[in-house]
């Protein structure tokens, strides 16, 4: 065994540790380049659910006979999800335009949206437009809801006013047809300003780090 | 794949070279780079302890940020723990190329090979989670980038990704699975390591305790003066210019980001498989093989001391199908690589792989050895070294007289030959064999030392003058060292009589085939 045993073996070996454990903690923390310029970003994220749309009608009295009594739904619509085109235009310039689905296969998951875009650094006038693509005639009116049923007793009592109030319930969460943001926005290097929808207010928002907006 | 192969080997002797000369064979952390990873392993789970009762799941970066301005425990606590890690990735990809330099990942070891890749990948994503937890500018980076390749899997019912967007904070949720993740993933990595090594007799889990100790101490020495970088905490709002990036860890991460999620799943997938596929890439055709070892149940007296010397637990003590009292040595095909250690264990030379039982060798031995020394005036110092030694260090030995008689592994030989070789008038015999740890057949200097110098089974005989066999070590890089050790024992057999050659009429009688019966009896 040629273990190190002269000083100088020991001095070297010590040294090549340190060398060694050096490369280490260097390569631990190497600083890797992310953003690379001045760029700011505007980024689009919401998540929303689309718009049901449907054509409803009321079933008659003789079909709901048919029917177990627990099935008796007074209303059946069939329809499908809505879908949106998404434009980006900065300083009239446009950046983007997408059609946006529903997630899941059959589009029927909420919208997930998450999009960046570069900007340089400065003031750009900003414009976002999600607006649906289907055409109805009277989205409001698609749904007619039926005040009262006097089949309906026991248990099933007020069965067809739920269904309307889920319904509309549904209705109101969806994503509305058409929303517009035009502003001026002023980009600092290196920050993201974040255009997203608010369920309440049913518009598009900006966000920004708090104190800098 | 023998391409890569010759490859990988000549890189790893070049490093085994390096750190022999640095720290000697014995304490070369690179000769023991598996246990070196599992003794870091226990360094990140006891300091991942002390750091656990500091972390908030609610406000992970101000706490690792306040872990770390602390100046007495948890600023250097911290350190190790990152380094230690690092040290883990090293070392397992170390081992990795050992195994694959040295052949030993496919046939029965293909087992060890593909539980190794688990928890090298293991050790990977555990890390990725780890700095997750810290939260910084790295730790969103790489959270970002985790979200952007799992967002193409549909598993997920709402894409990653907009964890991240900034719309809002980032749910405590993420933070929790996180964390579970990191804590889980070491404890399933136990139960992997113990499969790992679950083929083998007497695995040996951690370094010796200067190498363990020495590299801790060091580690910790360098946490201290070096502590390891934290980065901003995390921002949505803001672009990070550059993070303080771990590339021993996450190597990957600057090719990941360069591609799209698919191709990085692709390219992933396929480095995987590949890597997963080596035990098939990298076997030897059947022919090339050596074959697993055979017992002559003619020759076995049931002593149990092959299974007790097997490193791969590859041999049983079964009853026998005759009506002799023994117990009787099977080997088990599936488990045997064909080290030939059995062979050297048997005193009565009844088990081993073809070819290279100890009857096999003193075959050899009659046949193409001893005559061949008989023709010369005087005997030359026999060196008898592991086919693993470096092929310079043989020359070496051989340049300076000495009749050089290979082996597959000094476990392999048989107590018997050396004493055939002193016989024949050799002055002595130096068995060279590899540094312990880094013995391919796991356990063959330990067991040639205590065959030679403790009686074990089988031992070299009490009438054979001790003073004229020495064992050494030749390890890569450490020519000096190997000469050096030829010369002091050629020096010390100077000062013993010359020896007079025996008759080797015995040794005929040995390796005769033998009769059925005559052994029973």
């Amino acid at each position: 065994m040629r273990a190190p045993a002269s000083p100088a073996r020991w001095l070297l070996a010590g040294t090549a540790t340190a060398g060694a454990l050096l490369l280490i903690t260097r390569a631990s923390a190497v600083p890797l380049p992310l953003n690379a310029g001045d760029s700011a970003r505007l980024r689009l994220s919401w998540s929303a659910r689309p718009e049901r749309i449907e054509v409803c009608r009321t079933v008659s009295a003789e079909e709901l006979e048919h029917l177990e009594e627990h099935m008796r739904q007074r209303v059946e619509c069939d329809g499908r999800f809505a879908t949106y085109s998404l434009r980006v235009e900065a300083d009239g310039r446009r950046i983007e335009e997408t059609v946006v689905r529903g997630a899941g296969l059959r589009h029927d998951r909420p919208i997930f949206l998450l999009r960046d875009f570069e900007l340089p650094p400065g003031s750009h006038r900003v414009r976002v437009t999600f607006t649906r693509r289907e055409r109805t005639d009277d989205d409001a009116a698609a749904f007619a809801p039926v005040v009262s049923a006097t089949g309906d007793t026991g248990i099933y009592a007020g069965r067809a006013e739920r269904e309307g109030v889920e319904h509309a319930r549904r209705a109101r969460a969806a994503i509305p047809a058409r929303l517009v943001l035009d502003t001026l926005l002023t980009f600092a290097p290196h920050r993201v300003t974040i255009v997203t929808f608010h369920p309440e207010r049913r518009a598009l928002e900006l966000l920004g780090e708090p104190g800098t907006r | 794949m023998r391409l890569l192969e010759r490859g990988a080997r000549r890189t790893l002797t070049a490093i085994d070279a390096a750190a022999n000369r640095l720290y000697g064979w014995a304490l070369n952390p690179i000769h023991q780079t598996g246990t070196v990873a599992v003794a870091m392993l226990l360094v990140l789970i006891v300091t991942g302890l002390y750091l656990l009762l500091y972390y908030r799941l609610g406000s992970p970066s101000a706490s690792v940020a306040r872990i770390a301005a602390d100046p007495w425990l948890g600023g250097w606590v911290r350190s190790l723990h990152r380094y230690a890690s690092d040290v883990f990735v090293i070392a397992a990809a170390l081992h990795m190329l050992r195994m694959f330099a040295q052949a030993r990942s496919w046939g029965p070891r293909t087992l060890a090979w593909v539980s190794g890749l688990v928890l090298f990948g293991s050790g990977l994503v555990c890390a990725w989670t780890g700095f997750v937890m810290a939260w910084d500018s790295f730790g969103e980076r790489l959270a970002r980038e985790g979200g952007r390749l799992l967002d193409v899997v549909p598993i997920f019912s709402e894409p990653l990704s907009r964890i991240f967007a900034g719309d809002g904070p980032v749910p405590s949720a993420f933070f929790f699975v996180n964390l579970f993740i990191h804590i889980a993933l070491p404890l399933a990595m136990g139960a992997v390591l113990w499969l790992h090594v679950s083929r083998l007799a007497r695995p040996t889990l951690l370094p010796p305790k200067p190498v363990t100790w020495g590299i801790t101490v060091a580690l910790t020495a360098a946490a201290v003066v070096w502590p390891a970088a934290l980065g901003d905490p995390a921002n949505p709002f803001r672009l990070a210019a550059e993070t303080p990036t771990d590339l021993v860890v996450a190597w990957w991460l600057p090719l990941s980001e360069r591609v799209t999620p698919g191709t990085a799943w692709g390219v992933g997938l396929a480095l995987s498989l590949a890597a997963l596929g080596v035990p098939w890439w990298a076997r030897r055709p059947r022919r090339e093989r050596w074959a697993p070892s055979v017992v002559d149940s003619r020759l076995c007296t049931g002593c149990n001391q092959c299974p007790q010397d097997c490193p791969w637990e590859a041999i049983t003590m079964v009853a026998r199908d005759d009506d002799r009292p023994t117990l009787v040595a099977r080997v088990d095909p599936g488990r045997c690589v064909s080290c030939g250690i059995c062979a050297g264990s048997c005193a009565p030379m009844g088990v081993g792989p073809p070819g290279r039982t100890g009857r096999d060798q003193l075959v050899a031995l009659r046949e193409q050895v001893l005559p061949r020394l008989a023709e010369a005036d005087r005997t030359p110092v026999v060196a008898v070294c592991c086919a693993q030694a470096p092929a310079s260090h043989v020359a070496a030995l051989r340049a300076r007289g000495a009749h050089v008689h290979a082996v597959s592994c000094v476990g392999n030989l048989h107590s018997a030959v050396i004493e055939r070789f002193l016989k024949a008038g050799a002055p002595g015999v130096i068995v060279c064999g590899c540094p312990p740890r880094d013995c391919a057949s796991r356990e063959g200097p330990k067991w040639l030392h205590e065959r030679t110098f403790n009686e074990r089974e089988a031992e070299l005989q009490p009438r054979v003058d001790r003073q004229r066999v020495r064992l050494a070590t030749l390890a890569a890089g450490d020519l000096r060292g190997s000469v050096a050790a030829f010369d002091a024992f050629a020096r010390d057999l100077a000062l013993l009589e010359r020896p007079v050659r025996e008759s080797d009429e015995d040794l005929d009688a040995v390796c005769e085939p033998v009769p059925l019966g005559e052994v029973a009896s």
